[in-house]
């Protein structure tokens, strides 16, 4: 037996020396790029795109993963700047939006056609939005539509109430304190036309305006979607009977008249020509343009549809309207996409091939880019234990800033965290610098809710209603500053709440009493840290744990969950103390970050409710000035995060590596990338190097193209000024 | 003999049945759906799902239409995967699992029971440490070590073989003896105990003495009951080797079956995940038979009742 043990020993250190032997070659990068570096053959990109799509379906599927491929099959009537990500003209050369900023018109590209050459018109833009919100596709997104006029209505099941005059119960008819219709629709009649017919006949007035005309066309579907807002009621009995009970109106008004279900030609869309698109918002939403590039309004094809059924996804039958129409899909394993030569665009669409691989295994992907394999991975995907060595690669290594944080959720209503003061306290106690080095993310860190670098003009502006704000409030800059980390003042605030210091340390840290006999003691049991189970939040969750331990003196218990269990604990705010929590934005706008606090039910998971915070969203939102929305946003954020019922850590950043042959692929905030600009370069000397500047380098054929498609809109609003002009001369 | 086998197989029906009422109950106990995500979505929307899906009908009508489901072998429609039917997934990446984790049990098999046949014939011998050590270290290396270790050296050091992904035989070769070490180091000791014990018996000291070639006494004899522990052994591993492996799945980035039961999983789809828990069972039980067959055949002392 000695002799066995003793080989087996001298394995076991061969194997040692060996490990070590792979961790020294490792460390260090030797050449210049990481792994195989060599343009492919012709235009193809191997790219690793997440998780295996649910659906083909751009009007199905929720997650990032699917976004990225639906964006080559399915264009909308914008697509995303690929850095910015803000809305660029697609199948809208142009768009105005009315007045009051409750209606947009879209002027439609011509000679636009899907992959089987069927030509794409208003009607099918009409059809993808009332599809995507008949509560039959019930789709999971459908949310997203829901500013469009009777959208949310209509994916409810909701009815409107006819009277027997054959004219309809309005909102203001039963509710005295009407949710504000908009201003323009109080004026109009209140005349009744038939809905359900609305878009066939508007089809048959004369064609009008080529784009540059903008005579708003007055239709019948338009004078109707222009009336003041209809009653609409549930159509289950319990409901309508819990509204009944609250509104006796309602109930006289149902009673009295008939229930008419809601239609998808009901909803707030409409085709009044081929190529004119007009949409009715329920509120201004300035945002809502940025929203359309989603996957969830990019257009699809009704007759492929309607004939396959379920079926109309599978690579034999599908029709795509995008740069790409679907070769082949092997689930779990490859989607390929080729170029499809009936995009309106096609001439300036260089890649020939898309391979899509559906990959979440961090590590098999950086061996297969090791190995020359794939050519760009999606964010997030250099395990922390390469991103030292990977960060070497300066023309490979892309990480910016995005549309997302990470932060715990305070349960508000519980004490002891419904002091605000305490919540504060708990807030400045975490080193943020020091969690970030922990992370070994270059993540910035984050004090407010918006997270810092996605929205550069929005933080701006941030910066000077701050300013103000803060004088009110007594505070100065630095201090507001210096919440990344304020041990002292943490204890202080503690102090201040009336609960006893045991001990006082000379570098403002404390120790906070904890023992139940003693008066003033804080009910450390009363406050956890729930995370949802993985390594890494673990690691987080222990660091924080840590931070709170070392400043304040105070251990909290920590709680995992296993992901699905955790989030509807945490939804119902079942939770004491803290969550752990991460959120990416819709679309490039703070909206998408301030919205998680809006409304009574909102999505935060703390119980915070403010109804003067709904109150500041709301009229932010009715502003049409862009910077004047920006600061009324800014102080609505501002009056949120004073109240912490969150505490920020960090605004999230890329981190994805790309060979640098790849060109026309930025690292934007949400890593969506519109493929169309995407290409492979040959020439060595033309590859992208030092890509921290990516952003700022101008590609000569990207800018061009970018150019290109926003002439449409830039000349239409030229001409709009111009025809303004000349009205205010002729009068 | 053919009772005990209609006997066993009509076991495997009401066996199967309970598994999947198992499942079901667990599944419907975990907190989270199918469509619970990060965001809270509107009632409204929650509830078109749940008509579109038949979740909210009682939970005794859900379950009895569960049942007709697995009853007549269709397990309807994937949640998470919109438009495709469990049948459908199974029956695509079923083969994928099958072809690694067949060629894994036989390089397993050749490997293992090599190693253990000339290792207990040559006891004590450098052959018999050598292998029994190598064995040892295949036991405790786990696959999730072995496999990001040969990736290292033959893929991107070497570039010999492909790092990850499905196509070609030569994407077969890492995974595959990723997957089959383990198997081959348990076979190799089982064999070399099994067939340890059995040279010290009686009839093989019998055949020895009625002056049989050793190959003959090693072969006819001695290997029949030596390797039935083995084959205890590498039957239910095969069931589950060839119902995918999720680490070797994962690491190679292998389409297979396990990959897509531990996403149905995560995914809460409960069709897949009841369709691929009554596939496995089935496919489980009908190997322990053979198992129980098999005996018979390699030592005539076990008899059926």
């Amino acid at each position: 037996m000695a002799q066995i043990s003793f080989k087996q020993l001298r394995v076991v250190l061969g194997l040692i020396i060996l490990s070590s032997f792979l961790a020294s070659c490792s460390t260090q990068a030797t050449s210049k790029y990481f792994g195989r570096t060599k343009a492919p053959e012709g235009q193809v990109l191997r790219y690793v795109s997440g998780s295996e799509p649910e659906s083909l379906d751009p009007q199905v599927p929720t997650g990032q993963p699917e976004a990225r491929v639906l964006m080559a099959f399915y264009d909308s009537l914008v697509e995303y700047h690929p850095k910015t990500m803000e809305p660029i003209p697609s199948l809208a050369e142009s768009w105005e939006p009315s007045k009051d900023g409750t209606e947009y018109t879209f002027y439609l590209r011509k000679g636009a056609t899907f992959s089987n050459g069927e030509p794409i018109t208003a009607k099918d833009f009409v059809y993808t939005f009332r599809r995507g919100l008949s509560p039959e596709l019930a789709a999971q997104n459908a949310y997203l539509a829901y500013y469009i006029k009777y959208g949310e209505a209509y994916n409810s099941g909701k009815l409107f109430v006819k009277k027997p005059d054959g004219t309809f119960v309005l909102e203001k008819d039963v509710n005295t304190e009407s949710k504000g219709a908009a201003p323009e629709a109080e004026k109009s009649a209140t005349r009744t036309i038939e809905p359900g017919v609305p878009v066939e006949k508007p089809l048959e007035t004369e064609e009008i305006a080529e784009s540059g005309d903008t005579t708003v066309a007055e239709t019948e579907f338009h004078k109707y979607i222009n009336e003041p807002e209809r009653l609409t009621v549930p159509a289950d009995e319990k409901s309508q009977k819990a509204l009944f009970e609250k509104n006796p109106k309602i109930k006289a008004a149902v009673e009295s008249g008939e229930l008419v279900p809601i239609k998808g030609e009901d909803i707030g869309v409409e085709a009044i020509n081929d190529y004119t698109f007009r949409m009715k918002l329920i509120q201004p939403a300035p945002f809502f343009i940025g929203l359309l590039g989603h996957q969830f309004f990019r257009v699809v094809h009704q007759g492929t549809i309607e004939k396959f059924g379920k079926d109309w996804t599978k690579p034999e039958n599908i029709v795509t309207s995008g740069a790409f129409e679907l070769a082949a899909h092997n689930p779990y394993d490859e989607v390929i996409a080729v170029k499809n030569p009936n995009y309106w665009d096609a001439a300036n669409v260089r890649l020939e091939r898309i391979e899509f691989y559906p990959l979440e295994e961090a590590t098999t992907m950086m061996n297969l880019y090791k190995s020359g394999a794939i050519d760009a991975t999606y964010n997030h995907t250099v395990p922390a234990g390469w991103k030292d060595i990977v960060k070497q690669y300066k023309d490979e290594y892309l990480n910016f800033p995005e549309v997302s944080i990470e932060y715990y959720t305070i349960a508000v209503n519980k004490p002891p965290m419904d002091d605000v003061e305490i919540r504060r306290a708990f807030s400045l106690a975490v080193n943020r610098e020091a969690l970030i080095t922990f992370r070994k993310s270059a993540s910035l860190p984050l004090i407010n809710f918006t997270p810092d670098g996605a929205f550069p003009k929005y933080e701006e502006v941030r910066e000077r209603v701050y300013d103000e704000l803060l004088k009110k409030e007594g505070i100065t800059r630095e201090e507001w500053q210096a919440q990344t980390f304020n041990a002292k003042r943490a204890c202080g605030l503690f102090e201040e709440a009336g609960y006893k210091i045991r001990e006082k340390k000379p570098d403002g840290r404390c120790i906070i009493e904890t023992d139940k006999s003693v008066k003033g003691y804080f009910p450390v049991e009363e406050v956890n840290i729930l995370y949802n189970t993985s390594e890494s939040n673990k690691a987080v969750a222990e660091f924080i744990q840590a931070q709170w331990k070392q400043n304040l003196g105070l251990t909290l218990p920590l709680n995992n969950q296993e992901w699905k269990t955790f989030l509807k604990v945490r939804k119902e705010v079942d939770y004491k103390g803290f969550g752990r929590a991460g959120w990416v934005g819709d679309y490039i706008d703070p909206f998408t970050f301030l919205n998680l606090f809006y409304g009574k039910n909102n999505d935060s998971s703390t119980g915070w409710h403010k109804p003067e915070y709904d109150k500041m969203l709301d009229s932010a939102n009715k502003e049409l000035d862009p910077t004047k929305r920006f600061e009324m946003l800014a102080a609505a954020e501002f009056f949120m995060i004073r109240d912490q019922p969150v505490i920020p850590f960090l605004t999230a950043e890329t981190n994805w590596i790309k060979k640098p042959y790849v060109k026309g692929f930025y690292p934007n905030p949400g890593t969506l990338h519109p493929w169309k600009f995407v290409y492979i370069e040959h020439d060595p000397n033309k590859w992208d190097t030092d890509v921290k500047n990516i952003m700022k380098i101008e590609d000569p054929w990207v800018e061009q193209q970018i150019s290109r498609l926003t002439k449409t809109q830039e000349d239409f609003k030229q001409s709009q000024e111009a025809q303004k002009q000349n009205t205010a001369k002729a009068e | 003999m053919l009772s005990f086998i209609i006997r066993r197989l009509l076991l495997v029906i009401p066996m199967a049945l309970l598994v999947v009422t198992l499942t079901w109950v667990l599944i419907r106990a975990a907190p989270g759906s199918f469509y619970s995500s990060e965001k809270k979505l509107p009632p409204a929307i929650e509830a078109n799902i749940k008509k579109k899906y038949g979740l909210d009908k009682p939970w005794y009508q859900q379950y009895g239409l569960m049942m007709g489901n697995i009853l007549r072998l269709d397990f309807g429609d994937s949640l998470k995967y919109q438009g495709q039917s469990v049948n459908e997934i199974i029956k695509r990446h079923f083969p994928y699992s099958a072809t690694i984790g067949l060629l894994a049990y036989i390089l397993a098999l050749i490997l293992g029971l090599t190693a253990g046949i000339v290792a207990a014939l040559k006891q004590n011998s450098a052959f018999d440490y050598g292998s029994m050590a190598l064995a040892m270290l295949g036991l405790s290396v786990p696959n999730f070590v072995l496999g990001p270790i040969l990736v290292l050296v033959f893929s991107l050091w070497l570039f010999i073989f492909p790092p990850a992904r499905w196509g070609g035989l030569m994407a077969l070769v890492l995974p595959v003896i990723t997957l089959s070490m383990i198997y081959a180091a348990y076979i190799a000791r089982l064999t070399r105990a099994g067939m340890l014990e059995v040279m010290r018996s009686d009839y093989i000291r019998t055949a020895r003495a009625k002056g049989l070639a050793e190959w003959k006494v090693l072969l006819k004899h001695a290997l029949r009951g030596g390797i039935v522990p083995v084959v205890s052994f590498t039957g239910p591993a095969l069931a589950s080797l060839l119902a995918g492996t999720v680490v070797v799945e994962k690491v190679f980035a292998i389409p297979g079956l396990g990959n897509i039961f531990i996403q149905a999983v995560l995914n809460r789809d409960e069709p897949l995940i009841l369709g691929i828990v009554a596939f496995l069972s089935i496919l489980i039980m009908i190997f322990n038979l053979a198992v129980d067959i098999s005996y018979g055949f390699l030592d005539p002392r076990i008899r059926y009742e």
